[in-house]
């Protein structure tokens, strides 16, 4: 052992030692040189990502579902309220591979009944939030629910909860204005309705959809509980602190009256039943609005459907149900409102906007008469390019005023009054200021009315710039760029491009029923927070607003009043047939007939527009039917049926079709 | 030559100098390596301060304080052992070297009889009463001693016989310790005898045939079988870190991620709701304490714990280069071997660039085994820089 002690022979051994004790030492420095380099890669260069990385490790925000406002009619009677539905419910961060969601979905699907299709898209639906447990299926049983939690091992992830869903005690009335809820999509996150609301909008929020569920949505959604939970590794909470407490959305009350409204939707589907006997008359809509406030009264969209298996989430089977099936085909779309987003050829119910507009430009004046033969060429000096109108009826009626035009529905006389305003103001013909467009826009068309909903269709008001833009979207499709005089006279009786809604239908008749002011129709009038928390949130009350002042004269709007009145009371009327027997000497009521030629066919869209009583009006009633032959025909009666029912006439009275042949 | 006392030989008059002054400029204490004792007795202290950080809030332990304070006296014999050790020789430790091994062998032996406590799925302790001891610990800094006894009897002069008796002297340990199990002392051992043969004088050719021999002989363990599936999992995870909560894929990237968000500063020591703190890291006071220090600490902390390590090494390799004789240098070789590796594979594993092996962090790690031995390393050292004169 005394070789311990020997000590370094000679100085070649020790520069070979020295050289391999540095070879040990270059491996120790670049181990350390590796060591420090991913330190600093990690603490200095990607040390941001890994502080977010840890944040989103241990931080999880809890949110509770608050309970959503309800929404009234104008008498307190609850439209939409909430109920508790007892949801079955799948952790994201337990079931996190395909395998277990493959098991645990095979086992919900068997004992649910609900097919594994519609679980995983309900699971996976990328809306909702990863942190949230994710309600796969509502309305479960009791029984099901207990089975669940008696075999929790067979159900990892899988859990129960009374969650709110909202309830609709009258099953599909007034669905379109209601609208319904959902959860919001990624568009709808960035969309500015939603985007700049406080508190911001997340995934995994349900939000209005359609209606004005939408357009309320930042006041009936309240706020949620907000828990700010610390987690361990195992996700065990190991902190808490409450960020935010629950305050419940407020009640929202609506003009809608109930009574009204259920007249409405019973004498809309009468009245389709009616004329289905002669014709397709697929669809149809109704809008019943307060003209001195512009407060939808009721509103009526048929087909329609039951926002309950909106409020959960659809499944398959429901989403068929709704009629989507057949994209092509819009007759069948039941979440369409027509009121609102269907853009029909007006007929004759436009009369009364060229009357109007024909008083303003000062092409005619109240008093003045005009003729009314079974047809007329325009231009009227003939020669090449010149056309030949005809009335809806061949015999010559003879000169007439305002009043007498309007009761019999004389198209040639319309005719004249457009041509004039062409040739003073057209694009073709005239100045080009095109006044007779201009009217039509304040009267309320070719622009949305600004009701407090989702969708809303513009309608069109054709004019040159219109068409040049037409054109320049058909392309080689288009013929002719240029506007042609014929326009303005297919304009004046509410045919050929110009189309409208129900709604905007309503909008200008209550400005001839309250003296010449468009109001801006409105569904909801007042927020309410809701009575048992009572205190802090002020009510908030919306003032009835008037879009445009129609720039007529009273005496003006009289000679329109009286026409309306006598389409119904008068000797020669078009509707009256369809108000025979109505005790119109009680409720005296005033309205008129439109027969829309539907493009390239024999078949008619009906219209019928009414207010009344005629001296104080409190109602006008808006009322479209496809493919139902003549607007007395079909579409009268439909209100008629609604004005028994607002004034309480003889309740028995069934729809019957009425008499009308005019154009 | 014969065994020598503390203050060195008794009658020396060679060179003329009286005994007495000879007897003092050759007396041990005064060649004393202060800075080796001070940064030891820092790393000791800076390990005894994360192990409190990581335990205090612990909600697994009955009584969190009690590592603290068990480190604190593992400390103490740490001291106590390292006194010890440079009291004698190291040239008559050496002599002794047979005998360690002996010790060594019956103690990793004694590990796998029922006297072995079992922990984790690893019987790695044997039970002293009041003190669990792992014998693979200081097995480590007996396999260095028992390589450098034998190469330094070769003179720098190697054979292919002698890298067989060093691949001998090795294997039969590592035979024991694969039994535990206990990979990461078997790559140790693997280092180790890697440094032995560079510092003793293997030629390139015997590192070409080992280097060869290793590989097939690593082809034939996967090939047999003769790995548990969580031993392979856990070398090889790192190169492709799961997302899977369960597997050690996730722990390796709750530390990266853990280390990543210290940044520049750090958390501050024992922080509340960090990832350590809230248990995203396992084996927080062992084996990924450095994941505490790079999150609580930060860079400045880490890189600072780094430098001292640093530190240690120069001090180490320039104690190598300083010996006497070459069975210093290699005894310090192998303890320089033995740090360099155990610091590199610790701290790379936490950072995601080593395979994750049960490989305490030297100085730092909760546990008395490791930190007396390494403290009987840094005796071992004190003891060649001593000496090197006498």
């Amino acid at each position: 052992m005394s070789s311990y002690g020997q000590q370094h022979k000679n100085t070649g051994g020790i520069d070979r030692l020295k050289l391999r004790l540095a070879v040990l030492g270059i491996l120790v420095v670049a181990s350390f040189v590796a060591l420090f380099s991913r330190l600093w890669f990690l603490q200095v260069l990607a040390s941001e990502q890994y502080d977010r990385f840890a944040k989103e490790n241990r931080v999880r925000f809890v949110y509770s579902e608050p309970s959503r406002g309800r929404i009234l009619d104008r008498n307190g009677h609850i439209l939409v309220r909430n109920r508790g539905s007892n949801s079955v419910t799948v952790d994201k961060q337990i079931v996190d591979t395909p395998h277990e969601e493959r098991m645990v979905f095979r086992r919900l699907s068997h004992l649910l009944d609900i097919s594994m299709h519609d679980l995983h898209k309900r699971f996976n639906d990328v809306t909702v939030s990863p942190y949230k447990p994710v309600a796969v299926a509502n309305d479960v049983s009791e029984r099901d629910s207990i089975y669940i939690a008696v075999h929790s091992e067979d159900f990892p992830g899988v859990g129960t909860k009374v969650l709110p869903v909202r309830y609709y005690p009258h099953k599909d009335l007034a669905a379109h204005i209601l609208g319904y809820v959902g959860e919001i999509s990624a568009d709808e996150l960035k969309a500015d309705h939603f985007k700049e609301v406080r508190p911001f909008y997340g995934p995994g929020d349900l939000i209005g959809k359609e209606g004005i569920e939408y357009y309320y949505d930042r006041f009936l959604r309240g706020s949620p509980q907000i828990d700010k939970v610390i987690v361990n590794s195992n996700g065990d909470p190991v902190a808490s602190s409450r960020q935010q407490e629950e305050t419940p959305g407020r009640d929202l009350v609506t003009s809608i009256d109930l009574d009204i409204q259920k007249a409405t939707e019973r004498a809309l589907l009468a009245g389709l039943q009616a004329a289905r006997v002669s014709y397709t008359a697929p669809a149809g809509a109704v809008v019943v609005m307060d003209p001195s406030t512009g407060g939808i009264v009721a509103m009526a969209s048929y087909p329609d459907y039951d926002p309950s298996i909106l409020a959960d989430g659809l499944t398959t089977k429901e989403y068929n149900s709704l009629g989507q099936k057949t994209p092509d085909d819009p007759d069948d779309d039941v979440l369409l409102n027509r009121a609102t987003q269907l853009t029909k050829a007006p007929g004759s119910t436009f009369k009364v906007v060229t009357a109007g507009a024909a008083m303003a430009t000062g092409v005619a004046e109240s008093y003045s008469q005009f003729d009314c033969p079974g047809s007329e060429v325009f231009p009227p000096e003939g020669g090449p390019g010149s056309v030949l109108f005809r009335n809806w009826t061949s015999a010559s009626q003879g000169y007439m005023g305002f009043p007498e035009s309007l009761e019999t529905s004389c198209d040639t006389f319309y005719y004249t009054l457009g041509w004039r305003m062409e040739e003073a103001f057209g694009a073709a013909n005239g100045d080009g200021s095109e006044k007779f467009q201009k009217y039509a826009r304040q009267a309320g068309f070719g622009h949305d009315t600004g009701l407090d909903v989702r969708y809303e269709a513009d309608g069109v008001v054709p004019d040159q710039k219109w068409l040049t833009e037409l054109c320049k979207a058909l392309g080689p499709g288009c013929d002719d760029p240029t506007w042609q005089p014929g326009y303005s006279v297919n304009m004046s009786i509410g045919q050929g491009d110009m189309i409208v809604t129900p709604l905007q239908m309503a909008t200008t008749y209550a400005a001839i029923a309250n003296g010449g002011n468009v109001m801006r129709p409105r569904i909801g009038w007042e927020l309410q927070t809701p009575s048992a928390e009572g205190v802090g949130e002020a009510n908030k009350t919306y003032r009835p607003t008037v879009t445009t002042k129609l720039p007529l004269e009273d005496s003006e709007i009289a000679v329109i009043r009286d026409g309306l009145r006598d389409v119904i009371s008068g000797d020669q009327g078009t509707a009256v047939s369809a108000f025979a027997g109505f005790p119109l000497d009680r409720f005296p009521i005033a309205g008129k007939t439109g027969t829309a030629q539907i493009a390239e066919t024999i078949k008619n869209d009906a219209w019928f527009v009414s207010y009344g009583p005629i001296e104080s009006p409190q109602y006008v009633i808006s009322v479209l039917v496809q493919d139902a032959g003549h607007g007395g025909t079909s579409a009268g009666p439909i209100a008629r049926q609604i004005w028994e029912a607002i004034f309480d006439v003889d309740k028995n009275t069934d729809v019957h079709l009425g008499q009308d042949f005019s154009g | 030559m014969a065994m020598e006392g503390f203050f060195g030989e008794a009658v020396d008059r060679i060179g003329g100098e009286p005994i007495s002054s000879r007897m003092a400029r050759k007396a041990p204490i005064r060649h004393l390596d202060p800075s080796l004792l001070m940064v030891t007795l820092m790393l000791a202290t800076y390990g005894v301060v994360m192990v409190h950080s990581t335990t205090a809030n612990s909600q697994s332990a009955v009584d969190p304080a009690i590592y603290f304070s068990r480190q604190i006296a593992f400390l103490i014999a740490g001291v106590v052992a390292l006194l010890f050790v440079s009291f004698f020789d190291y040239r008559y430790i050496g002599s002794l070297a047979l005998v360690i091994y002996g010790v060594t062998i019956v103690a990793l032996t004694l590990v796998l009889t029922p006297l072995g406590t079992l922990r984790s799925g690893a019987t790695r302790w044997i039970s002293l009463g009041f003190f669990e001891a792992q014998p693979s610990e200081l097995a480590k800094v007996s396999i260095i001693i028992c390589l450098a006894a034998f190469l330094a009897q070769r003179k720098g002069e190697i054979r292919g016989r002698d890298v067989a008796v060093c691949v001998g002297l090795v294997v039969f340990p590592s035979l024991l310790i694969y039994k535990q199990p206990d990979l990461g002392t078997m790559m140790v051992f693997v280092a180790l005898l890697g440094a032995a043969l560079l510092c003793g004088g293997a030629k390139i050719r015997h590192f070409v045939f080992l280097g060869v021999a290793g590989l097939v002989t690593i082809i034939v363990i996967f090939q047999a079988g003769l790995l548990q599936e969580y031993q392979i999992q856990r070398l090889t995870s790192f190169l492709d870190p799961s997302p899977d909560v369960q597997s050690i894929g996730y722990n390796l990237t709750q530390s990266k991620i853990a280390i990543g968000s210290g940044g520049m500063q750090g958390k501050g020591l024992g922080g509340k709701n960090t990832q350590t703190s809230l248990d995203f890291v396992p084996e927080q006071h062992t084996d990924f304490i450095f994941t505490a220090v790079g999150e609580q600490l930060g860079f400045l902390g880490s890189a600072t714990l780094l430098g001292m390590f640093a530190f240690l090494m120069w001090r180490g390799l320039r104690i190598a280069a300083m010996s006497r004789d070459l069975f210093g240098t290699l005894l310090a070789g192998g303890i320089v071997a033995l740090w360099a590796f155990q610091i590199f594979v610790n701290v790379g594993m936490t950072m995601g660039i080593m395979p994750i092996t049960g490989i305490p962090l030297p100085f730092i790690s909760y546990g008395g085994s490791s930190l007396i031995t390494n403290f009987v390393a840094v005796g071992l050292l004190l003891n060649i820089h001593m000496r090197r004169y006498l």
